[in-house]
């Protein structure tokens, strides 16, 4: 075997920089690329981030030339809040309902546009469309189609002899009447996700149980459920992240009513920095919102990441 | 190949389209969630002057047209100014004059409601206009506005409004219902007490068999016809409601709120029971009053001077205005004022074109009274035609009489969002209107003592 003992001599530091490695060039460019996101992101998401954290310590009330420092007691008042825990517990409930829903429907129609018949394309893009819509518009094409006077809905359920349902200003009624107007609205991306996951499920896996004589729903629950457990952890991680922060549909649809029945933790949020004009205090409140939500990921990760299999 | 060609093109024009309609969605008076006569711009550039001034508020119904075409002749006859006028929903308008206050970039001239001017008025941000009226060397005569709107322009003793109107409350009723249930549609046989106009609505109510909700057989599950509806805006009916049973907002001094008071509880009650005591009105949630009214299913609509050219395009319902309501011992009717204010960063031939602008629609404040609207200056009061403007002058003269506005406070909003949650759990069953008005009263106490 070939040796030597002559020592290989050492770049220099300046010959470095001059001349840096192919590994190093790589991960300048790497930084370079990153660059634009990362001092964009830096300024306008982790800078606000901080100073919000900052800010609830404050008594700040928008316009007021003084901002004087308060300590915890902005936390202390929202805990003592009963308002702040109605809407914790309405988005709580809101949350559930939706997130449960939305994954039954996607998944549903994910298997739905994957069965190879004609004009599966246009049915997926059909299915998608209800996602393009602003807030905006879908809330006050819902406050039509469930309006007690006017409604389509109400005027459907006529024929089988039902009288019309105060869908938004009932209080049993206003959380599901939100809750299906978002399901329809927010289906189609966790749809696309779950298509995704039903196409990466090898074929041989069902031909192999129905020659054994699988049937459909043994099918469904013995192979394509457990393999799609990833897809659905992300679906449902992303589902509460999103629903959590529940707030056009409620400012459009019901203004929190009635009452505070539908009063969400963002709604919530909205009152006090926008309408009250209480800088400091809507500060803790989206502090609050981000810790719940933080724990909510954290918890959904342990519980059901545990059972996922890849 | 050529499947996944159209697809790919049908999808992305599907995007395009719903993409579109999304973002043409928020320039349709959607708030309102009725037609306006004519379409209002969100935005309108007025003239090409030379001296460009910004101009923000909240007109975004009909009276926004009729504003804006008052600001074209002004334009027409001083050609050296030009205006940019920006509509803006109310509560948007509020969120976007407070950061554009912080950004030091507020626009030249604002038009908002007189209950704004403390808020506005102790921070520092506002003009002192007070060298505009008589009294400090100007050109508007103090004595050309009602002492009431005159209070309401003035914060810790310094002018900061120049009123453009007087709008407020009152009712628009079907007089085809009036006349086919034998009453008189004529607003002096107005009643004067609580069961009486109880008595008015429960003839005006009716359900699917015909029958009124004084009728024995009157079925409360199967309205059809509505005698009244209390969703339209239920706190300035609050407040009318407690003035007319004797009571007030703020004490004297401001510094506590009595809205829970024997008097504030009496007025949510008579309210709430004509809900589910007497059946005359649908809850306040989940009904459209306007569309209602509209729709020929409500008899008599509370709502404002406003509702004038949306009366007018309901063009199958005969309608008219009538006096506010009385359920207490003594009339009140709610108003507020539109007011022009001027941001104190607005100087130089900027201010000098606002305050030309503000003076000339002053004085031509008559032709406002198209808006439905009751001008604010007593000399355009008087000259309003009473074959148009009969609306105008009826309601106009009540605010004069026994109006009563906002609670003077730097947290007025603040206290009204906290009422609102408690009136609509009132009006819709979920608390009584003693609870409702304590948890309110709570709340609007701690606001005010923070301040």
């Amino acid at each position: 075997m070939y040796q030597t003992n002559a020592r290989v001599a050492k770049p220099g530091l300046l010959s470095q920089i001059l001349s840096p490695s192919l590994k190093t060039r790589e991960a300048i460019a790497a930084y370079i690329f990153l660059a634009p996101f990362l001092i964009f992101f830096s300024i306008f998401f982790v800078r606000a981030v901080i100073l919000a954290v900052e800010y609830s310590f404050y008594d700040w009330r928008l316009l007021r030339p003084t901002r004087p420092y308060i300590g915890l007691e902005n936390y202390i008042e929202l805990f003592e809040d009963e308002v702040w825990w109605t809407a914790v517990q309405n988005t709580f409930v809101f949350t559930i309902m939706t997130v449960i829903g939305t994954t039954i429907v996607a998944l549903a129609a994910a298997i739905a546009v994957t069965q190879p018949v004609r004009g599966q394309g246009f049915f997926r893009v059909l299915l998608y469309m209800p996602s393009l819509f602003s807030v905006g518009a879908v809330g006050l094409i819902w406050v039509w189609l469930l309006s007690t006077q006017f409604g389509v809905i109400n005027y459907g359920l006529s024929f089988l002899g039902i009288r019309p349902i105060n869908w938004l200003g009932d209080p049993d009624l206003v959380l599901p009447a939100l809750s299906l107007t978002t399901i329809w609205w927010s289906f189609g991306f966790p749809m696309l996700i779950l298509i995704a996951g039903l196409q990466g499920i090898p074929e041989q896996l069902y031909e192999a149980a129905r020659i054994d004589g699988a049937n459909g729903r043994q099918l469904l629950f013995n192979i394509t459920l457990p393999l799609l457990r990833p897809a659905i952890l992300f679906v449902t991680v992303t589902g509460v992240i999103a629903h959590f922060q529940v707030y056009g549909q409620t400012y459009i649809m019901t203004s929190g009513g009635p009452g505070r029945a539908s009063y969400s933790v963002v709604y919530y949020l909205y009152q006090m920095a926008w309408v009250a004009f209480r800088m400091g205090y809507g500060a803790a409140v989206a502090v609050a919102i981000a810790v719940i939500m933080a724990l909510l990921t954290t918890l959904q990760f342990l519980f059901i990441s545990r059972r996922v299999e890849y | 190949m050529f499947k996944r060609t159209v697809l790919s093109v049908l999808f992305v024009t599907i995007l395009v389209a719903a993409l579109a309609l999304s973002f043409a969605v928020p320039g349709t008076e959607a708030q309102d969630a009725t037609p306006a006569p004519t379409e209002t711009p969100i935005v309108a550039e007025i003239g090409s002057g030379g001296t460009h001034i910004s101009f923000w508020n909240g007109l975004t119904g009909s009276d926004g047209v009729t504003l804006n075409e008052m600001l074209a002749r002004f334009a027409e006859e001083n050609p050296d100014v030009s205006v940019t006028v920006e509509m803006i929903i109310w509560n948007t308008l509020y969120q976007k004059l407070q950061t554009a206050f912080v950004a030091n970039d507020p626009p030249d001239v604002i038009l908002l409601h007189a209950s704004e001017i403390p808020m506005f008025g102790s921070f520092g941000v506002l003009r002192d206009l007070g060298d505009q009226y008589t009294s400090g060397g100007g050109w508007l005569p103090d004595d050309d506005i009602s002492a009431t709107t005159m209070d309401g322009m003035i914060w810790d003793g310094v002018i900061y409004g120049i009123p453009l109107d007087n709008h407020g409350r009152g009712l628009w009723i079907n007089t085809d219902m009036f006349e086919a249930a034998g009453l008189s549609t004529d607003p002096a046989d107005a009643p004067t007490t609580y069961e009486g106009w109880v008595e008015l609505f429960q003839k005006l109510t009716l359900d699917a068999n015909g029958n009124n909700a004084l009728s024995p057989d009157f079925d409360p599950e199967n309205v059809v016809q509505w005698g009244y509806t209390v969703g339209e805006w239920p706190n300035v009916n609050f407040i009318a409601g407690l003035y007319q049973e004797g009571g007030s907002f703020l004490s004297e001094d401001g510094t506590e709120v009595l809205v829970n008071s024997e008097a504030g509880i009496a007025a949510l009650q008579k309210t709430v029971d004509l809900i589910y005591e007497y059946h005359v009105s649908p809850p306040a949630a989940g009904f459209d009053t306007w569309q209602g009214f509209g729709a020929g299913t409500v008899a008599v609509l509370p709502t404002g001077t406003w509702f004038l050219n949306q009366a007018n395009l309901f063009t199958d319902i005969n309608s008219r205005a009538w006096p506010n309501w009385q359920f207490g011992s003594q009339p009140a009717a709610w108003f507020g004022a539109h007011t022009f204010m001027i941001p104190a960063a607005t100087e130089g031939e900027k201010l000098d074109a606002v305050l030309k602008m503000i003076q000339w629609v002053s004085e031509n404040q008559i032709d406002w009274a198209a808006s439905g609207q009751v001008p604010a200056r007593l000399s355009a009061q008087a000259q309003l035609d009473p074959e148009s403007y009969s609306s105008n002058i009826l309601l106009g003269e009540n605010f004069g009489a026994y109006g009563v506005q906002d609670p003077k406070s730097t947290v007025t909003q603040e206290m009204l969002a906290y009422l609102d949650a408690e009136l609509s759990a009132a009006l819709n069953g979920l608390k009584s209107p003693e609870d409702a008005l304590n948890d309110a009263a709570e709340r609007m106490q701690e606001a005010l003592d923070r301040g």
